[in-house]
């Protein structure tokens, strides 16, 4: 993570292999502080809705480039994180909905073994493994509620749905998980 | 997590839970390359922005894709039509005199045939009555006029052909060297286009066992072009064509007239004897010999005025049709015209599922040749129609889900349309049909690509694909055994997963070249490996 000085200064860019003309250029740096502000949450909020640390730096990279393209024409930036947030959550639903598209391998079907912080987070719990029962709606109200630790009337404006919408579909992700979490400890028993 | 929106009847135990784990879950370290992004998208815009191109075409899904392969489709055509240009110039250009010259005649050696006695051309055609038959018989009567040939024997044997091309051959008939049309050998026959064909000669003989006439019974007042152009331009073809025989018959022997006109008008077929007792033809000759004594004696009336025939003991000189002028003219063959077209449908799909600039090159070219080739057919647009269809059926089913019903429906399609392929033939064109064994081989060949070719493209295609493959290569190679390639001093390269990677040791110990490592970690870009002994 870089200091607050290392962007003010000429010379933000110091990992190695990076092109020179980077150092001549100048940043903007209202929009690297709005940014980087965002970056931890929304890498987990992506890593999270993916469930997979790669895709979710996919993610957050383009959610960061289409940021980077509207930033000209964003008039009130004190509203970029709800804009941010609303970029992010629709890069990550759009390619929730290729995967399924492309028949990736389903989230279940991938060994947990591989290393990944956030199947391996998921994975450490019941509640965590019965996430992939879920639809892609209901799970993107679940990942938004309680790691987004978001309110449902802040939910309901990301995903530029009503209220009553996100109530509902809260409501049916915890009886989805309570149902499968039952069967599975069930048929452990 | 409690919220005041929160309505009763909520699963709160689940929400605490879920609420629990979310806040306890471990937090990912943030990936140098996801800190770097406030720089580095802004460098994007600096460079030629790739990320945008790959936005557009996504964002037009299929759209832009499809535009692009439409466009070299077009060009891919355009070539095939000028290759097709190329072809039709050659043809033109080559039905000159010089390619009369008897490539594989059986002239005997020059000087002795004059003394020896007269010598007689004869010119062995077969097929459809097209542009290249037309050429080869005008170019060959051309030939044996400034020979000073006794005379032309032309060996006929054709179902008919355009309107075209027979009145060209009719035209070249009329010339200062008696002209002699031989429907032969028993068997032959001259029907459509060969009737008119026949008639206009000077001499006409047929070998027994032969037909000339329509070239099948049509109903009176030509049922079949009515359907195909209207009752009005039916009467007008016809009455044309009735028109043209009289004349052609009234030179021949005006009690021969009644009797030609029923051939056009009520499409009627005779045998050779029915034709001589007519005195349409002048003789029954089994062979090319017994045609020179026949015709040995007669007088005809050439371009040149009154001439006597002398035919007896001539030597014969067979002139053969040129490599080029053989090909086209088997391409109006029904069946090659036919299997062409089917290919070339083919190869065009190929092409729009899988673009090479080969395969629409082929296919283009294909469709070109038949296109060629069925212009002195009777196609009936119909069945080419159905054709294409049901290819298009076939193609499409594996893309489609349809249980297979696609797939019935399509061979289905293909196979009617391959009976109605030809039809409606006019009083010259030929009537054809699409041989039994090649519509089931098409269909087979047709219904084995759409079901497997395509299949299997569009298996390649949808392939899964692992998560995170290809993104950030971590995932993948976590684990892995490599070996060292730069020296670890304390940084250097290991060649793991197929792929080379900065690396270094958990101590920052130096390793050595050739060492073999094993991937414990990552530090950004670069590997943390130990030594696997």
């Amino acid at each position: 993570m870089f200091a607050k000085e290392a962007y003010l200064g000429t010379d933000p860019v110091r990992a190695p292999g990076w092109p020179t003309l980077a150092r001549d250029r100048a940043f903007d740096t209202a929009f690297v502080a709005a940014l980087e502000a965002e970056l931890a949450i929304a890498y987990r909020l992506a890593g999270y809705l993916l469930a997979d640390s790669a895709e979710a730096q996919d993610a957050v990279q383009e959610a960061s480039v289409r940021a980077w393209r509207g930033w000209a024409n964003l008039r009130d930036r004190d509203r970029f994180h709800a804009w941010f947030s609303q970029i992010l959550v629709n890069v990550c639903r759009t390619r929730l909905r290729q995967r399924s598209k492309r028949r990736t391998l389903d989230v279940d079907d991938i060994d947990l073994e591989t290393g990944d912080p956030f199947r391996a987070a998921l994975a450490r719990d019941a509640i965590g493994r019965a996430l992939s029962a879920l639809s892609l709606e209901l799970r993107m109200v679940v990942v938004l509620r309680y790691w987004g630790e978001l309110s449902l009337a802040e939910i309901a404006d990301r995903l530029r749905i009503p209220i009553g919408t996100v109530k509902s579909r809260h409501f049916a992700a915890l009886r989805v998980l309570r149902r499968r979490i039952e069967s599975v400890e069930g048929s452990s028993r | 997590m409690n919220d005041p929106e929160v309505d009763d009847g909520l699963d709160l135990e689940m929400d605490q839970r879920l609420a629990t784990f979310a806040r306890n879950s471990r937090e990912p370290a943030l990936p140098d390359a996801v800190a770097q992004l406030p720089w580095a998208v802004q460098l994007d815009r600096a460079r030629s922005n790739p990320g945008r191109f790959r936005a557009t075409m996504g964002g037009f899904g299929g759209f832009g894709r499809a535009l692009f392969a439409f466009a070299r489709l077009g060009v891919t055509l355009a070539v095939a039509g000028s290759f097709l240009l190329l072809v039709g110039q050659a043809r033109t250009s080559g039905s000159g005199t010089d390619i009369v010259q008897p490539a594989s005649s059986s002239r005997p050696s020059s000087g002795a045939t004059s003394s020896i006695g007269p010598e007689v051309v004869l010119v062995p055609t077969s097929g459809v009555v097209d542009d290249v038959m037309a050429d080869f018989v005008t170019g060959a009567i051309r030939q044996a006029e400034s020979d000073g040939a006794a005379a032309v024997i032309i060996q006929l044997d054709t179902l008919g052909g355009s309107e075209d091309a027979m009145l060209r051959i009719d035209a070249a008939l009329h010339s200062k060297t008696p002209t002699i049309v031989w429907v032969g050998p028993s068997g032959a026959k001259a029907a459509s286009a060969g009737t008119f064909i026949t008639l206009s000669a000077n001499l006409a003989y047929m070998a027994p066992s032969t037909n000339i006439g329509a070239a099948s019974p049509v109903a009176a007042g030509g049922g079949d072009i009515a359907a195909t152009y209207g009752q009005t331009e039916a009467d007008k073809i016809m009455n044309d064509a009735i028109a043209t025989m009289r004349s052609i018959a009234q030179e021949r022997h005006p009690d021969a007239v009644a009797w030609a006109v029923s051939t056009v008008q009520s499409a009627q077929s005779y045998t050779a004897q029915e034709a001589l007792s007519a005195k349409a033809i002048n003789g029954v000759a089994t062979s090319i010999d017994d045609v020179l004594a026949q015709a040995d004696g007669q007088t005809v009336t050439t371009t040149a005025g009154p001439v006597v025939v002398h035919t007896r003991g001539a030597t014969i000189v067979t002139i053969n049709e040129g490599l080029i002028q053989s090909l086209l003219h088997t391409l109006d063959d029904p069946n090659i015209a036919f299997i062409l077209l089917v290919f070339g449908v083919l190869f065009v799909a190929v092409e729009l599922f899988h673009p090479t600039l080969l395969m629409g090159l082929i296919g283009a070219l294909c469709l070109a040749l038949s296109f060629y080739g069925s212009g002195s057919l009777p196609l009936n647009v119909l069945g080419v129609i159905l054709v294409v269809m049901g290819i298009g059926m076939l193609v499409l089913e594996p893309n489609i889900p349809s249980h297979g019903l696609l797939a019935v429906a399509g061979v289905g399609s293909f196979v009617v349309g391959a009976v109605a392929f030809y039809g409606s033939p006019g009083p010259y064109l030929p009537s054809v049909a699409v041989a039994w064994p090649i519509i089931g081989v098409m269909t087979a060949a047709a219904a084995a690509y759409g079901l497997l070719l395509v299949r299997t493209l569009m298996q390649m295609r949808r392939q899964p694909v692992p998560v995170g493959a290809g993104l950030v290569g971590i995932d993948k190679v976590a684990g892995l055994v490599g070996e060292v390639r730069a020296d670890l001093a304390p940084v250097g390269t290991v060649y793991v997963g197929r792929e080379e990677w900065s690396a270094r040791t958990r101590d920052r110990s130096p390793l050595g070249r050739d060492t073999k490592v094993r991937v414990v970690g990552q530090e950004g870009l670069i590997l943390i490996v130990e030594r696997v002994d």
